[in-house]
């Protein structure tokens, strides 16, 4: 971590540029998703622009956390730490997909589940 | 006590303690936005209505995200400055952070206001209408298309606020209040209205709660000179005013006369138990039980009276909203337990601005019958209530057709076909364009793949439609307004909100997510706000100390950005 005055100082054009990086992002993520001519997929929105979008969002996230929380350079407990909550919230994700086998509830949901014709989803 | 490692690390973990919290927590919140997300995951894809995409407003949340990621850079140069020991661009960097979040959440404030005062219905046949709906008129008139009423022509309730032209209409002649349910404030409007379509409720037959013999009380709870006062009386003529003095007397007597009977029904049943356990000692409660019986005729119980009827005269129009009275053909019933006696009257929904079709549930419910048949969708789409009964609507609906056709035509020649929001839903901009040009003028800009529209302003970006600006825009016909005027009877409703928590699950778990963040945001302001005012202490005793502990706040406030990263394009941009 940048604690020495040396380093806090050089360190400024890092946050910086990453700050750039992240108001770029933004930006960049609003015109996929607005601007026709930037249109991935077909048109309007659909998987590819879900997945676009994600992706930046996921860059944009690794930068915070990485630079700007120090994860890039954290002590072990830290990510120890952090690694456990993430891992608990993706436990979390499946236990919420169980749901799927609720059959009064997600009748169908998604296709594949045996016995059940699947619910007709907006295209 | 001196709490250790607060500025030197611990050896073991190599960091300060307030740093391990700070994770600890951060981990915990990870989980909880987690589930959050997961929640939206399953809410979206299980979602048995077409799930509202790209439907709020972008300005904002694109601000908002600047603002965020503005405040995280000044944050950590605010950290920077203490580790160099610059107390005054410390405070400069950290004053920005806390004005960043005060712009967030006054944005924040702005978006949910605006929805919160934007109305939604689905009609019985599927189709969705939004806008905003008018205020009843003195004298029960409603404001017809292209009238601007003045606010002196506005019926107002107790409170002195306009009445939305979506009320229950229900004429009463005969109204009985739960003594201890009622809801003071309707009561209380109940009384008003009363008073001013000149009707007197009055108690309907004598109420004795005493011995007293019973007085009549005026509307102000007075009684003739020489009778009780109501505070002291515990016996009510019929043809006494309905007050809440009135009826908080007759609450109180009756729950006393409540107490008082409880009292004696248990001291009796303690006195049989007793008696029963001596002549039979063998014998457990369960077998005794039965036989343990108590003559209420001999005990001395004071009159209850759980409900308190009263008669209007003569009948009179009161109205309620939706969701506090549930209507038979006779009778009706407000949540509180008032039943009210008469029938209902005629109580359409009044929209004076209609700003958005939505046609894609009915789609859906047509798809779901009959397949993919577009043929099939547009003759129901013809039929519905919406285009058979409103003109303008019929007209616009035959405008977006038109404009439909040259979009499929434009995109056809990229192998792409217009999406289902294209194809059923008109919003406030394309309603306006279409209002406002003639059916041979309607055409689509090549190469943007958009429906027609107008161009919002800077305002309506933040507020939505400015509508009185918009209603004074010249139509072909030579008429006034972009918005089409639009009454709803009550049986062609469904189901009618705000876009508040209630409309659907999308904005349940928006208002969910955002407020949830909101908090945060709040929460991450206060800490930083006390770091910036009340630090120079902890600065002047070891200035690392403070630039710790606004690491551990700048961690939580990055957070804060990291999880509005996500939520700004799954809820605004996808």
């Amino acid at each position: 971590m940048a604690d020495s005055p040396e380093a806090i100082k050089k360190a400024t054009r890092l946050y910086l540029l990453i700050g750039a990086v992240l108001f770029g992002g933004t930006v960049l993520t609003v015109l996929v998703a607005t601007v026709p001519s930037l249109d991935f997929g077909k048109h309007g929105f659909d998987t590819a622009d879900l997945l676009i979008g994600l992706l930046i969002a996921t860059v944009k996230a690794t930068l915070v956390a990485a630079i700007f929380m120090h994860l890039n350079h954290e002590k072990r407990l830290i990510y120890w730490l952090f690694g456990l909550g993430i891992g608990a919230a993706i436990c979390l994700l499946f236990l919420t997909g169980l749901a799927i086998w609720d059959p009064i509830h997600y009748n169908g949901f998604p296709t594949g589940v045996p016995g059940s014709e699947p619910v007709r989803h907006f295209k | 006590m001196e709490i250790p490692y607060i500025f030197t690390p611990r050896k073991d973990t190599g960091l300060v303690n307030s740093k391990i919290a700070i994770w600890l927590f951060l981990a915990s919140e990870v989980m909880l936005f987690g589930g959050f997300f997961s929640a939206y995951i399953f809410l979206r894809l299980g979602a048995d209505y077409p799930w509202p995409e790209r439907t709020l407003p972008v300005l904002p949340g694109l601000i908002n995200t600047f603002v965020l990621i503005g405040s995280s850079v000044t944050v950590i140069f605010a950290w920077m400055s203490l580790k160099l020991r610059k107390w005054h661009q410390f405070q400069f960097f950290m004053a920005i952070t806390v004005v960043c979040a005060g712009v967030f959440m006054v944005l924040k404030g702005i978006e949910y206001n605006v929805k919160f005062h934007h109305q939604a219905l689905r009609l019985k046949d599927y189709a969705v209408v939004e806008g905003h709906l008018g205020y009843e008129l003195k004298d029960g008139v409603h404001v017809a298309h292209g009238e601007e009423p003045k606010d002196e022509d506005f019926a107002l309730n107790h409170h002195g606020k306009k009445i939305e032209e979506n009320m229950i209409n229900f004429e009463t002649s005969e109204l009985s209040f739960n003594t201890v349910r009622y809801h003071h404030d309707w009561v209380e409007e109940i009384i008003a209205h009363a008073a001013e379509r000149n009707a007197a409720i009055t108690l309907k037959e004598d109420l004795k709660l005493g011995k007293e013999a019973p007085v009549l009380f005026d509307k102000d709870g007075n009684a003739a000179p020489g009778s009780k006062p109501l505070a002291m009386a515990d016996g009510f003529a019929k043809g006494s005013v309905l007050s809440m003095k009135l009826l908080e007397r007759i609450t109180e007597l009756h729950l006393e006369a409540r107490s008082h009977n409880a009292e004696l029904r248990t001291d009796a049943f303690r006195e049989e138990w007793k008696k029963a356990h001596a002549q039979y000692p063998g014998k457990s409660d369960r077998q005794l039980a039965p036989d343990v019986k108590i003559d209420v005729t001999k005990l001395d119980l004071k009159v209850e009276h759980p409900s308190i009827g009263f008669e209007v005269q003569p009948a009179t129009v009161f109205h309620f909203r939706p969701r506090d009275i549930q209507e038979g053909p006779a009778s009706g019933t407000l949540r509180d337990g008032t039943a009210l006696a008469g029938k209902m009257e005629e109580s359409p929904m009044g929209f004076h601005y209609v700003d958005a079709l939505d046609f894609r549930h009915l789609a859906m419910k047509v798809e779901e019958k009959v397949g993919d048949n577009p043929e099939a969708v547009e003759k129901a789409i013809e039929e519905s209530w919406l285009i058979k009964s409103n003109h303008e609507l019929k007209e616009i609906w035959e405008k977006q057709q038109k404009a439909l056709g040259l979009l499929t035509a434009e995109l056809a020649k990229k192998d792409r076909v217009p999406t289902e929001k294209d194809k059923y839903r008109v919003n406030w901009q394309e309603m306006v364009y279409y209002a406002t040009t003639r059916l041979e003028d309607i055409k689509i800009e090549a190469g943007k793949y958009q429906m027609p529209h107008v161009k919002m302003e800077l305002d309506e970006e933040f507020f939505g439609p400015n509508y009185a600006v918009r209603a004074k825009a010249q139509r072909p016909d030579g008429h006034l307004g972009s918005f089409p005027h639009l009454s709803v009877p009550r049986a062609e409703v469904q189901f009618a909100s705000k876009f508040a928590p209630a409309w659907n699950t999308y904005y349940a778990i928006y208002f969910t997510m955002t407020g949830l963040h909101g908090l945060h945001v709040i929460g991450g302001a206060l800490v930083l706000g006390y770091y910036l005012f009340c630090g120079k202490k902890m600065y002047l005793s070891n200035p690392e100390w403070l630039a710790n502990r606004v690491e551990v706040g700048g961690l939580f406030w990055h957070f804060v950005d990291l999880v509005w990263i996500f939520l700004f394009p799954i809820l605004y941009l996808m």
